[in-house]
């Protein structure tokens, strides 16, 4: 019985011009955010395969020459990244507007990790047409052109009456009605989802939970528009109150949830981080010695013994005043780190108030472009570096001979995911 | 014997305002009924009450003898309603609105069926598979009530069904609800047409202001009580 | 005339009468409302902030105490960027450049600490402006007020008894643009108290009353816009699909498509990439900090002959500060050059990004909105520029002192023990070299002519449409 009243209502909507429109240009949409998505993340695996080649000549070729420690650490960058994930492609997300990149060596981290090797200012203001843009603002909108007079403008032709009364009830009309439409969205947007995350080899779990994600938000506007569709009004008296309710849950909650959060939760002037960590930095220069080699050795007390600086310039001495600077900024770059993951937590309650929002972040999760991530590689950054001071201490303060040909063993950044 | 259309001392308020107040009558099997009175009397009203989309305010509403009220879904299955503006689909054929009706209304219909359904109330064989938008009013009407006899339902209601059409198609017509009826089927038609609903009603009833003022055999009385029908209609006058 | 005003007045009466109406317009004056006095006062905050930051920059450089003068090109300074007074209403790209900059030297760095990147991140829409109320949620209301304009008249029977009367389509079209049209000058009172505040504040007028004219322009194409779809269409319902089908088109998706599609066409590498490929290049320039890198053996061999001795030791300047000046600027001309590029090719993606305006007016807008705030990528590139001077100025005048102010002898042994470390340094009173630097926009004029496209096509757009509204008004039959 009910899948009669879906074939007749698919057929039903087969004759709807109106309504093939919308969904036709939902499919369209579709294919376009993903084809760019898919591109753009080709784009920057080919960018991050290009830079690994060059940082890896750029460094053998610092190297090349060096006759101390010091100097080859001085000269050697390292080039670090986030790679996109394999659902990356749905979901630029923070990618646009927070570095993924970094090339970095072993002077004092906090000078080079907030370097923001970004795009085009532009594209950040303006956000990319990605499907997590796609799925979160604009398909609720076409949900709601699709659905919005089902009902209305069968009153307003008064066939309403005339169509219920041939049914019988209400249930077996408008609830195939809408679902056909719904299902029909649902089905034009994912396809092309499900082909590029074929394509991008995106994994199926990945792939499920997007599907879900997707369709919980359909649901979710199915529900406010059927809820407020049944209020007898002329259509476009509901179509301007479904419209008023997108504005108010796509736009209003959003901006207010983050001016509040974003009052609630300051976060400390960046400025201030790299002040702190430059004065250290230079002031160690005209200080004496062991006012750097004291902090240096509280953190580090396995070079004790050779931490005694005889010279006026001592390599050893140079990177302990620089590990003292980062050493220094450490609480501010903390309470800055938290700033921001506490932003974020919060962020994702608020994001309960209004799907769009929901919806955005969601995506971002699935393809590791959230805020979460994108600190998640800030860490991984300072990993390696911790990396890089923990195989060069070892050389340079017992003031082992050079031999270039340990350089051989540096570490390489590997990122995790 | 209970009769198909019933209603019992049938009130109904909307918003304060009294639309129909204590009135009562039957239609027998294989009768037609009319219902006459001015705008605003309660005519439209009394249908809605009869297919569950206005609930009576006080009394009852009985479709074969059953209460309206304790099975909407009953008392749908059984009547065919024509509403004013043969409200039918405009984008689609005339065996397209059919289809679509029937499968709405859980029948299921031949092809042969559904011709001689259409044949029935001739509706030209070419303009079957034309879009309703091109139809006049006479041939959606046409179809619409094919959709009622195609349903088989052993009720039908009838609101302003004469409202547009030109005199021919208003013979037409009347002669058609006449052979229903002879066939069995019960019909509660309401109208302004007075002696539209003269001719081809077996009695008529008047309605003023939500009130039953009246009701007479039309056949036997082909001369009706105008001083009544004026009493009836000057409601709208007054409003 | 009086037709005209009788016909405005008429719709003004329905207007008022409508609850939806009345609600919508409420709704929109108190987003508005509530966005410019937050963004008012975030601005001024951050303007004196960012004014106080660079003074108290300067003042530590000043104070700095006696040092070797390379110390401090590697101590190096900041630069910042307050915001403009228009930023009040279009904060532009400032929340995604960062708006501070380190300055040293033999380095380019970026800009810093953008506010996008510490943000709570809740979505495309949760950065609410003044300048996206008026880009987004105005033309939404016109459509609201507007989508049944003229057909109404059709729907009740009026169009035909007005037309009967010996009115013409046109001159009820005009009344119900005049209508419109003064819903749109309300709508710009706070615009332009906006702006009227922005001249006090030290804007020029030019600037401030062209951002007026672009914004009135803007919501006039979208008046005309629905009041075409309400003459041509002749049921509410679908000219109200249509139009807020046409909203989305121009107000969502075109100028994020515009972004992929120019993200794609033009390939603007990084600054990690460009700068690797310089990297490669710098190197067969030589180190500035090693003054015996054979690279330099051309440079010395002419500085001597010009002193006419023998040794770099007999040379009445320091060696090495003669070295760092020419790497420094043989490097920063590389650099340059590199960073140029890079910005050229940002610039052309921004250009084809306006030409999108063709399709969508919201983009013309945007892009005329935040030139003539002086919140535009160019004006971004202008702070990278003007504070690559301030840097390149003040690194160049250290290595000048280097030469001049610190012997040769004395600045090699300085590394010998704390006494020769203390002689080779310089009087502190050699840092007063560094420029005050306090960023300004460009001129308006220059401003206005870079919004010369963006305004070409929003001229376009008003007047094609206003031809439009006519042609269709003229023809309109019951």
């Amino acid at each position: 019985m009910m899948l009669r009243n879906f074939a007749r209502e698919i057929r039903f909507l087969s004759k709807d011009r109106g309504a093939l429109f919308w969904l036709a240009l939902s499919f369209i949409l579709s294919v376009i955010a993903v084809s760019f998505g898919v591109t753009e993340v080709r784009e920057q695996r080919e960018t991050i395969a290009n830079l690994i080649e060059e940082d890896a000549a750029d460094r053998a070729n610092a190297l090349e020459g060096q006759e101390d420690w010091g100097s080859a650490a001085y000269y050697a960058f390292h080039f670090t990244y986030a790679p996109p994930s394999d659902f990356a492609f749905a979901a630029m997300g923070q990618r646009d507007s927070t570095p993924w990149k970094h090339r970095v060596r072993m002077l004092a981290l906090e000078a080079q990790i907030h370097e923001a090797d970004t795009r085009n200012a532009d594209f950040g203001l303006v956000g990319r047409f990605d499907f997590a843009f796609l799925a979160a603002s604009v398909v609720p909108l076409l949900l709601i052109l699709l659905l919005y007079d089902l009902r209305a403008s069968e009153r307003s032709a008064s066939r309403h009456d005339f169509l219920v009364a041939t049914a019988g009830s209400s249930l077996s009309l408008w609830f195939p009605r809408a679902l056909v439409r719904v299902a029909g969205l649902a089905l034009l947007l994912l396809v092309p989802l499900w082909v590029a995350s074929l394509i991008a080899g995106a994994s199926g779990m990945v792939t499920l939970q997007a599907t879900g994600i997707v369709v919980g938000a359909l649901a979710v506007w199915w529900l406010i528009v059927e809820l407020v569709s049944r209020i007898k009004a002329s259509p476009s008296v509901l179509l301007t109150s479904l419209i008023g309710l997108w504005l108010a849950l796509a736009i209003v909650v959003p901006a207010l949830s983050k001016a509040v959060i974003e009052t609630n939760n300051p976060i400390p002037d960046g400025g201030e981080i790299l002040l702190l960590q430059r004065e250290t930095v230079n002031d160690a220069w005209d200080l004496p010695k062991e006012a750097t080699m004291k902090p240096f050795i509280e953190t580090h007390p396995e070079w004790r013994e050779y931490a005694e600086i005889e010279e006026g310039f001592e390599w050893k001495w140079y990177y302990a005043f620089q590990q003292v600077g980062d050493q220094k900024a450490a609480p501010l770059v903390e309470q800055y780190r938290e700033a921001r993951l506490r932003r974020d937590r919060q962020a994702g309650i608020a994001a309960l108030l209004s799907p769009t929002s929901f919806v955005e972040r969601a995506f971002e999760k699935l393809a590791g472009t959230d805020a979460v991530s994108m600190i998640a590689y800030e860490d991984e950054v300072r990993d390696f570096h911790a990396e890089l001071r923990a195989f060069h201490y070892p050389l340079m303060f017992p003031e082992k001979d050079y031999d270039s040909g340990l350089l051989a063993e540096l570490p390489l950044y590997k990122p995790e995911s | 014997m209970t009769s198909p259309l019933e209603a019992r001392s049938l009130s109904l308020v909307r918003e304060g305002n009294t639309v129909l107040d204590d009135v009562s009558f039957t239609v027998a099997q294989g009768e037609i009924f009319a219902l006459l009175g001015g705008n605003g009397a309660g005519k439209s009203s009394t249908l809605l009450t009869f297919l569950g989309f206005l609930e009576p305010s006080g009394g009852d509403i009985l479709v074969n003898g059953t209460s309206v009220g304790s099975d909407v879904a009953l008392a749908r299955s059984a009547i065919a309603y024509l509403p004013e503006a043969a409200a039918l689909y405009g984008h689609m054929t005339a065996y397209e609105n059919l289809d679509y009706f029937l499968d709405l209304a859980d029948k299921l219909a031949s092809q042969a069926e559904i011709d001689a359904a259409l044949e029935r109330v001739a509706l030209l064989v070419e303009a079957r598979s034309r879009r309703l938008q091109s139809y006049s009013k006479g041939m959606r009407q046409k179809t619409a009530i094919a959709l009622a006899l195609l349903r088989e339902t052993p009720i039908l209601l009838l609101d302003e069904p004469t409202s547009g059409l030109d005199p021919i198609a208003i013979d037409e017509f009347h002669d058609l609800v006449k052979a229903l009826a002879e066939g069995g089927q019960t019909i509660l038609m309401v109208t302004h047409d007075v002696y539209g609903a003269c001719q081809v009603a077996d009695r008529v009833g008047l309605l003023r202001r939500g009130k039953l003022v009246g009701s007479f055999a039309a056949e036997n009385n082909k001369r009706i009580n105008t001083e009544a029908v004026h009493a009836a209609f000057a409601e709208r006058e007054a409003v | 005339m009086t037709a005209i005003t009788r016909i405005a007045r008429e719709e003004w009466r329905l207007w008022l009468r409508s609850k939806t109406v009345v609600a919508a317009a409420l709704i929109v004056v108190a987003l508005l409302t509530a966005t410019s006095v937050l963004t008012v006062h975030r601005i001024a905050s951050e303007q004196s902030q960012r004014l106080e930051q660079q003074v108290a920059a300067e003042q530590t450089f000043f104070a700095q105490p006696d040092r070797h003068p390379h110390r401090m090109v590697h101590y190096g300074h900041y630069a910042f960027r307050p915001p403009p007074p228009l930023a009040m209403f279009e904060p532009g790209v400032d929340a995604v450049t960062g708006q501070s900059i380190f300055l040293e030297g033999h380095r380019q760095n970026t800009a810093m600490f953008a506010d996008t990147k510490a943000a709570a991140d809740l979505g495309g829409f949760a950065a609410l402006t003044p300048a996206g109320l008026y880009q987004l949620l105005l033309p939404l209301l016109l459509i609201v007020l507007g989508h049944a304009l003229f057909l109404r008249e059709r729907e009740s029977g009026t169009l035909a008894v007005m037309l009967a009367q010996g009115q013409s389509g046109v001159k009820l079209a005009l009344g119900k643009a005049t209508a419109l049209l003064v819903v749109i000058a309300i709508f710009m009172i706070p615009l332009i108290a906006v702006a009227a505040y922005s001249v006090s504040l030290g804007e020029s007028a030019l600037a401030a009353f062209s951002l007026v004219g672009g914004y009135f322009a803007y919501l006039c194409i979208w008046g005309a816009i629905v009041l075409t779809a309400s003459v041509i269409l002749k049921q509410r319902a679908v000219s109200l699909g249509v139009l807020i089908f046409i909203w989305l088109f121009a107000a969502l998706i075109v100028p994020r498509f515009a972004i992929n599609a120019s993200s794609v066409a033009i390939d603007a590498p990084g600054k990690i990439e460009s700068d690797l490929v310089m990297l490669a290049e710098q190197r067969k320039l030589g180190d500035g900090h090693n003054a015996a890198d054979p690279a330099f053996q051309r440079l010395q061999d002419q500085v001597l002959k010009q002193y006419d001795v023998e040794t770099i030791e007999e040379l009445p300047i320091n060696w090495r500060g003669v070295v760092a000046s020419y790497s420094e600027a043989e490097l920063t001309e590389l650099l340059n050059d590199y960073t140029e590029k890079r910005m050229g090719l940002e610039a052309s993606q921004s250009r084809m990004f306006e030409w999108f305006g063709l399709a969508s007016p919201t983009i013309s807008v945007s892009s005329l909105s935040r030139a003539l705030a002086g919140t535009d990528l160019a004006t971004h590139h202008r702070f990278l520029r003007e504070s690559e001077v301030l840097r390149f100025d003040f690194v160049q005048s250290l290595n000048q002192a280097h030469a001049e102010k610190l012997d040769y002898t004395t600045d090699i042994n300085r590394n010998n023990d704390a006494a020769s470390a203390q002689r080779a340094r310089i009087n502190s009173a050699s840092w007063q070299v560094l420029d005050e630097f306090r960023f300004a926009p460009d001129s308006a004029s220059k401003r206005l002519g870079r919004t010369a496209l963006s305004l070409g096509i929003l001229i376009m757009w008003l007047l094609l449409a206003c031809v439009i509204v006519l042609l269709t008004a003229r023809r309109v039959r019951v």
